[in-house]
């Protein structure tokens, strides 16, 4: 039944403005960055035809298009998700998931599932732009799939941790807030250590950049995609946990 | 015959944070039969709702449907239908899909949920604001939508938390007579603390207090003031104010 959870969880998603909002504005933000990174890049011109083999448009326009993306999605992603279970305890509409005999972890993939389709429309839809070049020069379209399983993944990650943060509060805005300090946490994890010199410990594997730039760079690594996935599949545990307990301790 | 009961609870209790809500509570119930369940706020039926309903396990004791446990097939909730004491509105949906996502999430299919919707939209009343947002129901829809929600997939046991509550009194009639109607094919469970709900549609009353069953009968045995026995005002009376005294002194 979490299929017919998800279909209603997007539904009501586009029924309200927040969903609608957040696209239009993420998209608003990243058009004006495409287009200074691109004007950027047009100023380049006389300097790269004279280097021996010049990076091109995928790198320079692309690259930090989907670094941008990454970006806003760390914001968007608890924003998104920080009414998936909190906003369903505020208006008592949990009991009606919790007795129709979907289960927690039915409720949790189904919500997961929705939220999941929305990042992978805004950022089809933000892929568009450099895709768009395509009309005037030679474009790498692998790197540019690379680059979009990658931020999938990496949005997929975010998004689990907001329903986890969701599942453990009826405020949506806490939720909303946690969901945002452990994006933050996860991404400048190995700053530090970085600063330090350090690039190859196991802090540097638990940050988030660690395992998204290789997609970016147009490599797919079946250890990056672990990654991910074991975030999602610990975070959406979590959270159906959460659910479970709840019928337990009241 | 009692394991032939399609609810049965069997010394069912729970705590909450601390507090004993409902102590040893037994009770069955079978198709084609009304029960209220009678109390004062407090009392525990909304507690003892909820865990029929499997949104609340119990913290002792069983609750058996079909003579199976809630708790290890939760998949047996399919087959009963909840109302909570707020109806699970949501707002932004408008009536109609919001009672097709009802039917569905049952595990009803497309075609037979619109099938469904239809017919519990008529039997509830619900023709003139069909395509009206949730959000934008008056008092007596939105508690008329929650009753829909928890009836669209035909279930054969009907959980019903105060469904009376906060309506004016011809609503309420309504109310009541429709309770009546799914009572004779189906088993239903509604909890309230109006006498009036329990004379007007129950066929067996259950009297809690302090989460204990203190009084569990056919209404019929009960007389009215003018047949020898107790009414079931006095009843209700007796076991609502012996304890408050008893707790005074």
């Amino acid at each position: 039944m979490s299929r017919v959870v998800a279909r209603n969880e997007w539904r009501r998603l586009f029924a309200q403005p927040l969903a609608w909002v957040l696209l239009a504005a993420t998209l608003a933000v990243l058009a004006y960055f495409f287009l200074l990174t691109l004007q950027g890049f047009l100023g380049l011109g006389p300097k790269l035809a004279g280097m021996p083999s010049p990076p091109g448009v995928t790198d320079l326009v692309a690259l930090p298009l989907m670094r941008a993306i990454a970006s806003v999605l760390l914001l968007v992603a608890p924003l998104l998700g920080m009414r998936a279970i909190a906003g369903e305890r505020q208006s008592g509409t949990l009991p009606l998931l919790q007795s129709s005999g979907t289960g927690s972890a039915g409720i949790v993939f189904g919500k997961f599932a929705a939220l999941c389709g929305f990042f992978i429309v805004l950022i089809a839809l933000a892929l568009t732009m450099p895709a768009s070049l395509a009309v005037g020069t030679q474009l790498d379209w692998g790197r540019l799939a690379t680059g979009a399983l990658g931020l999938i993944l990496f949005a997929a990650a975010l998004t689990a941790i907001a329903i986890a943060a969701s599942s453990f509060t009826r405020q949506a805005v806490v939720a909303a807030i946690a969901a945002l300090a452990i994006g933050l946490v996860l991404w400048m994890l190995d700053a530090g250590a970085r600063y330090e010199g350090v690039s190859s410990s196991f802090i540097n594997y638990l940050a988030l950049p660690t395992h998204l730039e290789p997609f970016l760079r147009g490599i797919v690594a079946t250890v990056d995609i672990v990654y991910f996935a074991l975030i999602v599949a610990v975070a959406l545990t979590l959270a159906a946990r959460r659910l479970d307990a709840e019928r337990e301790r009241g | 015959m009692a394991a032939s009961a399609l609810l049965q609870l069997q010394g069912v209790s729970r705590r909450l944070a601390g507090r004993t809500i409902v102590e040893d509570l037994t009770l069955s119930l079978d198709r084609g039969c009304v029960l209220g369940l009678l109390g004062v706020n407090g009392a525990g039926k909304s507690t003892t709702l909820r865990m029929i309903a499997g949104v609340l396990a119990p913290s002792a004791g069983k609750v058996l449907f079909d003579g199976r446990d809630l708790g290890e097939e939760p998949a047996l909730a399919r087959r009963l239908g909840y109302l909570p004491e707020t109806p699970p509105l949501y707002a932004e949906l408008r009536v109609d899909e919001y009672l097709a996502f009802c039917a569905r999430l049952r595990g009803m299919h497309t075609a037979d949920a619109r099938k469904a919707v239809d017919r519990v939209i008529e039997r509830c009343g619900l023709g003139e604001v069909r395509r009206r947002l949730c959000g934008n129901l008056s008092k007596g829809f939105a508690q008329r939508a929650g009753i829909a929600q928890a009836i669209v997939h035909d279930p054969d046991l009907i959980v019903l938390d105060e469904p009376a509550s906060g309506l004016d009194p011809v609503q309420a009639a309504s109310i009541r007579k429709l309770v009546s109607e799914l009572g004779r094919e189906r088993a239903v469970i509604l909890s309230t603390h109006l006498l009036h709900d329990v004379t007007a549609c129950c066929a067996r009353v259950a009297i809690l207090h302090r989460g204990r069953l203190r009084h569990d009968g056919a209404l019929a045995d009960l007389g009215g003031n003018d047949v020898e026995g107790e009414s079931l005002e006095k009843v209700f009376f007796r076991i609502a104010s012996a304890d408050d005294a008893q707790a005074a002194a």
